[in-house]
């Protein structure tokens, strides 16, 4: 696995500050010595690959967004820079920045599909930036949006200098992703968040695509439950379910040693090995959703094992 | 990969994962035929794990076998055969 390029997702919405912060990201060489960028606009008219430069060169996919329209030629440039790298002359690193039409969720979805890409390629990190000042209003009412923030494994927010209510927006960020880190940049550069306050979430009413409201849910695997037993329950799970359950994530342990599982919709990344440690949160799996009875995961699984 | 078949198209599928051992990865094998089996049983469908075949074999009552490589397009072949999908939070999948 070690050898694998590694492939850092960059997404968020419309002017969410996603150029602004890889430009900084990349200028104080946050992704390496030779991180190779791609950027994907939807638009014809590029202008992101204008602002910025990388040690690895830059790709610039205009014309299509890569979660759909342009995700074939997504697909084709990852294969060139691996095709590069097998003959040691690629990037070990790669930051796609998206453009902000984008569900990043659908991006993992397709290289993990892909063939070639699967074996020579390790998503990182799904990064998401948002825009603290006007996120808000996204939220409320845009459904891409929401998504975004769904798929991601870290947020970003953006522009906290010139936002007059973060509390609110951290609340209403956690509501729709529990387990991703919310760190804060202004220009690209991190800054710390103030302490946070309790708050409300921003109400989030249903939009037309989407039915209920999504929610976390934990569930402690029963002692000594078994991998294959486990794994078998959350595919078919998956499987029949899997566009409802946004994320499922959580450490398993198991004869292989412990297990970091996580899926994004019906998509399931390859398990990692984690070091052992004596930590507490081993078999919690959390599962992030909508559409059926919270309580309803456990007795389900109940019924698999018995 | 196997230049007749093309499998396995990409390396291991994620419920596999969990094994160390070849024995394990053989216990985990008739664990997992066994509890298809009981789930599967009453719709009708049978699942046997060969060994030299790759794979799943998924039969009908009638005797149609088709083969998947793993658990995703087993469910997958599984709600073709049924007319919607096995879905564990399915009322029948709830009572202990």
């Amino acid at each position: 696995m070690a050898d694998l390029m590694r492939l850092t997702i960059l997404g968020g919405y419309l002017g969410s500050g996603k150029t602004t912060w890889a430009r900084h990201q990349l200028y104080v060489g946050a992704f390496g010595p030779d991180v190779h960028v791609i950027v994907n606009e939807a638009a014809e008219v590029p202008v992101d690959d204008a602002l910025l430069t990388a040690p690895g060169g830059v790709t610039l996919l205009a014309g299509g967004c890569c979660c759909c329209t342009g995700q074939a030629a997504l697909i084709a440039a990852l294969r060139g820079l691996c095709d590069a790298r097998s003959q040691g002359k690629g990037p070990s690193r790669v930051l796609l920045e998206t453009s902000g039409l984008a569900d990043p969720g659908a991006i993992v979805r397709a290289i993990q599909a892909d063939p070639v890409l699967i074996h020579h390629v390790r998503v990182d990190e799904v990064l998401v930036a948002v825009d603290a000042l006007h996120a808000a209003a996204q939220l409320t009412a845009e459904p891409l949006g929401r998504r975004q923030i769904e798929a991601a494994d870290r947020l970003i927010l953006t522009k906290v200098d010139a936002a007059p209510d973060l509390d609110r927006l951290r609340a209403t960020l956690r509501v729709l992703n529990p387990t991703a880190p919310i760190t804060a940049a202004v220009r690209g550069e991190d800054v710390a968040l103030p302490p946070e306050t309790k708050a409300d979430p921003l109400p989030l009413p249903a939009l037309p695509e989407e039915t209920a409201p999504i929610r976390p849910t934990q569930i402690h695997l029963p002692k000594g439950m078994d991998w294959s037993v486990f794994t078998l329950w959350l595919s078919a799970l998956l499987h029949a379910r899997g566009n409802d359950l946004v994320r499922v994530k959580g450490v398993v342990r198991t004869p292989a040693g412990r297990l970091l599982l996580q899926t994004v919709r019906k998509v399931v990344q390859a398990p990692e090995i984690l070091p052992e440690s004596a930590h507490a949160e081993d078999d919690v799996i959390v599962f992030i959703g909508r559409g059926y009875d919270p309580a309803n995961l456990p007795r389900s699984l109940a019924h698999f094992t018995g | 990969m196997c230049n007749a078949c093309g499998n396995p198209a990409v390396p291991g599928h994620w419920t596999e994962a969990g094994a160390a051992s070849p024995g394990d990865r053989l216990r985990a094998r008739y664990q997992r035929t066994a509890l298809l089996n009981r789930l599967l049983r009453p719709y009708g469908l049978s699942v046997a794990d060969g060994g030299a075949v790759p794979g799943y074999q998924l039969s009908t009552l009638s005797g149609a076998v088709t083969l998947v490589n793993d658990l995703g397009a087993l469910w997958e072949e599984a709600e073709r055969l049924i007319g919607r999908p096995v879905d564990p939070l399915d009322a029948r999948y709830l009572n202990g």
